[in-house]
């Protein structure tokens, strides 16, 4: 095992030093670069530096578009700047790069001052992962006609794995949606808590829409594998009992429309 | 060993619905494994449809093969999944070391070219090509340094490897003009000293010149020394599965499909017989 670890001595300490040098943590990678031609030992690493920021820098700015127009260039220079350093990659994959970026944002002065910024950060997150989540045969009304009466109060719906369903105190969506057609955003605080749906539809875009509290009640209900009964349990406060059953129907006819509900898994 | 599959693409997303709109006359496609290690959504979509139309090869950019850290076993049964579901013509990745202690650079790392780090790869090659349960393809990759260390040139390290777990290579003739101007040795030297039968695939990319140096872009069109490279090259080599792989600044699908069949000109002569067959000896 020594032996092992001695003969990999040179090898692991370039690959250790070099990670340093990409990370800008003290290293002297410089001193095992071979002098060569016009372009100083320096300079070589540079190409790996600048080479690592961009990439990765890239990243962020592909998944977080909205997200920068609200920060603006130097902010962005920034946070991208921070959570570089505090948040390497630990994935094979740079689609995960920016999942603690949220997190980054709500812990990090100046950002944490601004919760608008984690959310519109974790709103575009939410739709990455939409956009990758897993396939899943949808839901059709066909299905639903065929059964008996008896079952519907046992009945389970089923949520597409691409659906999420969050709440902001913040105009994050609003502002994302305002920047995405280059409009201003409205004031960051509503002083009001808004639901929304985000999902995949069946050609593959991924959507959203704002939900008020009752359908935000009602999908995480589904989301929590509660059956029928316990869905129309739900309504009964606000609703006549005789109107509760076709309410329900109405938007389970909706949800299938839009591709939100799966065949049992 | 290694079908030649003719003059290919790589496979990206601007082009997904033209390809299967439009069917253009491409011999194969190349994905990037890491773009599919996803459990669905449009790239799954369009996969499924091309790969019924299109043999397809995997190339990954994140096996670190070159470290000295424990392989990442999380990562080869992803990759082990997705060969299964794609069933790939064969799988590459890249002679580099990506990550270390679990932090990836996204960045393909050079080895210094020392008989350490070929003991190394050679028992890590067979290692993963064990664990996969095939045969791997390994790429030369473009550099900007080298290591004092370093005991031998490139092409003798590539060479050696060879020799000693019999794995074969997918030669970027790109990669090979970047280091030859960057390191400046004769990239023909280097080209002529890997055996010709351990060439898999070849790619064919653009750079930019800065004069001093060469960087590895892949987002331009393969410049004219890349292209008398790889027809110098295909004269000795014979017909190997070729593509052109851009990987930023993406063009019309287009425009690739002329730097294909200038491709397919440069080495038609050379490869194939006046009735389009492939020549032999
Ligand atoms: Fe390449």
């Amino acid at each position: 095992m020594n032996k092992v670890i001695l003969s990999m001595a040179n090898l692991a300490n370039i690959q250790q030093q070099f990670m340093d040098l990409l990370q800008n943590k003290p290293n002297d990678l410089i001193k095992h670069i071979a002098k060569q031609g016009e372009l100083k030992a320096s300079e070589r690493l540079s190409i790996y530096q600048n080479a690592y920021t961009i990439r990765l820098t890239g990243v962020l700015e592909q998944d977080h578009e909205q997200l920068g127009k609200y920060l603006g260039d130097t902010l962005f220079d920034k946070m991208v700047a921070g959570y570089l350093k505090c948040y390497p990659s630990q994935n094979t994959s740079l689609r995960e790069y920016g999942d603690n970026l949220p997190v980054f944002l709500s812990k990090t002065p100046p950002f944490k001052q601004h919760v608008i910024l984690a959310d519109i950060a974790f709103f575009e997150r939410l739709l990455l992962k939409a956009f990758d989540a897993k396939e899943a045969e949808t839901l059709t009304s066909q299905i639903l006609e065929s059964l008996k009466e008896t079952d519907w109060p046992l009945l389970v719906l089923n949520l597409h794995p691409s659906v999420h369903l969050i709440s902001f105190e913040t105009s994050a969506v609003e502002s994302f949606q305002a920047l995405k057609n280059d409009k201003t955003p409205p004031s960051a605080n509503t002083n009001k808590i808004r639901h929304w749906l985000i999902w995949r539809t069946p050609d593959k875009r991924t959507e959203y829409r704002s939900i008020d509290q009752e359908e935000f009640i009602l999908l995480n209900l589904i989301k929590e594998k509660k059956n029928f009964s316990a869905l129309c349990q739900s309504l009964t406060k606000a609703h006549k009992p005789e109107t509760i059953a076709p309410l329900l129907i109405n938007y389970i006819n909706v949800w299938l429309s839009q591709g939100l509900l799966i065949k049992h898994t | 060993m290694h079908p030649f599959l003719g003059f290919g693409l790589g496979l990206r997303s601007s082009h997904f619905e033209e390809i299967i709109t439009t069917k253009p006359d491409i011999d194969w496609f190349e994905i990037i494994s890491e773009n599919y290690m996803v459990e669905g959504g449009k790239p799954w979509y369009y996969l499924e449809k091309i790969r019924a139309d299109y043999p397809i090869v995997m190339h990954g950019v994140s096996m670190s093969i070159g470290s000295v850290e424990p392989l990442n076993l999380q990562y080869l049964d992803k990759l082990k999944q997705l060969a299964h579901k794609v069933e790939p013509k064969w799988i590459s990745d890249h002679l580099c070391f990506t990550s270390v202690g679990g932090i990836n650079s996204h960045d393909l790392l050079p080895m210094p070219y020392t008989q350490e780090a070929l003991t190394h790869l050679s028992a890590r090659i067979t290692q993963v090509q064990e664990y996969l349960g095939r045969e791997m393809i390994f790429e030369n990759v473009s550099s900007y340094l080298t290591y004092k260390e370093s005991q031998m040139p490139e092409w003798i390290f590539l060479a050696e490897l060879s020799k000693s777990t019999g794995c074969k290579f997918l030669m970027d003739v790109n990669n090979v003009y970047v280091s030859a101007r960057n390191h400046d040795f004769d990239p023909m030297e280097y080209l002529n000293a890997i055996p010709h039968t351990s060439i898999a695939q070849i790619h064919l990319a653009g750079h930019q010149d800065f004069g001093t140096h060469v960087i590895d872009t892949h987002d331009e069109d393969v410049p004219n020394p890349v292209w008398d490279l790889f027809r110098q090259y295909a004269t000795s080599l014979g017909p190997t599965s070729t593509m052109i792989e851009r990987d930023g600044n993406i063009p019309p699908l287009s425009s690739l499909l002329n730097e294909l069949s200038y491709a397919k000109s440069l080495v038609g002569d050379i490869w194939f017989n006046e009735q389009g067959n492939i020549k032999h000896g």
